[in-house]
């Protein structure tokens, strides 16, 4: 299929650029895994412009998703292997076939940090998991940790102190990063307890996970058993699919000027994926804004500069 | 026919996005709350060793209604519920 704009990423900046692409006219697709993204696991967004009572994150993304349609925006829910520029066109390889467009904007945000401890993988789905609000209540009366230090962290082991019988919130240093506010409303709950100055080694089991292996900061090494392991240590950008098209920051966030467009002309990003250093819904959808605007002023020069060399014209 | 059942939790997303992807395909389906029904959960969970939610249970049935066949799929993976549907 030929479009003239493709987004990749169905959240806050795709799903915003979709729209003002498509009130652009153009021939817009929106391509995602999932819609929503992060927004979506969140369960109330309260700093929405305009919205004055609490919205579900996922209610709110499928408002932005009807918007985008409404004005002609196609949404598919795929995902993205490659992506690569031929001459003028953009050609990317998906799980739904090849897809062609004249510009493409990346707002696929980031991803959930794996730990990188041993069976870390083999045990995903069967005891690890990086989703309390989709996994937790499948671990009622069990034992479970939680490791992270930062806000998402400290309101998982909230969420899991609810259901589960045992919480261990496991932070590599001594103090959390997450807000006091919400580190107080756990602190003296009887099934949770704080294991500080410790990182979690490996995981083990036979056919699920039944116990991790624990270092504290004197080197002192531990058997800790658990039914399920949360880990809530941030997120990334996975980007490597493009890593020869766009330039990235220390952090691995992609780098774009002042109109999201990246070092390829033609090729945008917006929303989490790149170097602002906040991450909220209404700079993503700025950013969205920005970077379909943008396409389209880069394919309207397009557009000029095709028929400057078309027959006739030189 | 086949007979299609999701396990979901109510706060799951994934959930909420695999039940409006089926029924925007017209797909019916019988859905499970685990949250409200562990006995399910833990039926579940010793057939496919998977803690996690939506999980997707695709029955083949007979006739007689007797199962011949049953596939799982794991998450909101669309790729596998479309061949397994044939949703296209």
């Amino acid at each position: 299929m030929k479009y003239d704009l493709l987004i990749i990423g169905g959240a806050a900046a795709g799903l915003t650029a979709g729209l003002y692409a498509a009130r652009r006219a153009l021939k817009t697709l929106v391509i995602s895994k999932d819609l929503g993204g992060q927004v979506s696991t969140t369960p109330t967004v309260e700093n929405y412009p305009g919205f004055i009572e609490p919205q579900g994150g996922y209610d709110l993304m499928e408002r932005f998703k009807r918007q985008a349609e409404k004005w002609g925006a196609a949404f598919k829910l795929a995902e993205i292997t490659s992506l690569k520029k031929e001459g003028e066109v953009f050609k990317a390889e998906t799980n739904a076939g090849e897809i062609e467009a004249r510009a493409v904007i990346l707002a696929f945000g980031k991803k959930s940090r794996q730990l990188g401890i041993a069976n870390e993988k083999e045990f995903n789905g069967k005891g690890i998991s990086y989703c309390v609000t989709c996994d937790g209540p499948l671990f009622k009366d069990k034992v479970t940790a939680v490791v992270g230090g930062g806000n998402a962290a400290v309101e998982a082991a909230e969420i899991l102190s609810k259901v589960a019988r045992k919480v261990y919130l496991i932070h590599r240093h001594d103090k959390f990063k997450a807000e006091a506010v919400n580190v107080d409303r756990i602190k003296d709950r009887d099934n949770v307890e704080f294991v500080l100055n410790t990182t979690v080694e490996s995981a083990h089991g036979d056919d699920r996970l039944t116990y991790v292996m624990t270092k504290n900061k004197d080197g002192e090494e531990k058997k800790l058993k658990l039914d399920g392991l949360f880990i809530e240590i941030g997120f990334e950008v996975k980007a490597d699919f493009v890593k020869d098209l766009v330039g990235f920051d220390k952090q691995n966030q992609i780098i774009t000027d002042d109109k999201q467009q990246t070092k390829t002309p033609g090729l945008f990003a917006a929303g989490d994926l790149t170097t602002n250093p906040y991450k909220q819904i209404v700079i993503s959808a700025g950013e969205g804004c920005t970077a379909a605007l943008a396409a389209y002023e880069y394919l309207e020069q397009g557009k000029v500069a095709t028929l400057d060399w078309s027959p006739g014209t030189i | 026919m086949k007979k299609i059942t999701v396990y979901s939790t109510p706060t799951c997303v994934y959930c909420a996005q695999l039940k409006n992807y089926l029924q925007e395909n017209k797909i019916e389906f019988e859905a499970i709350d685990l949250s409200q029904n562990m006995e399910e959960g833990q039926k579940l969970i010793a057939k496919t060793g998977q803690m996690g939610v939506p999980q997707t249970s695709i029955q083949e049935i007979d006739k007689n209604g007797e199962v011949k066949k049953e596939d799982f799929v794991i998450g909101f993976n669309v790729e596998q519920i479309n061949s397994l549907l044939g949703i296209s």
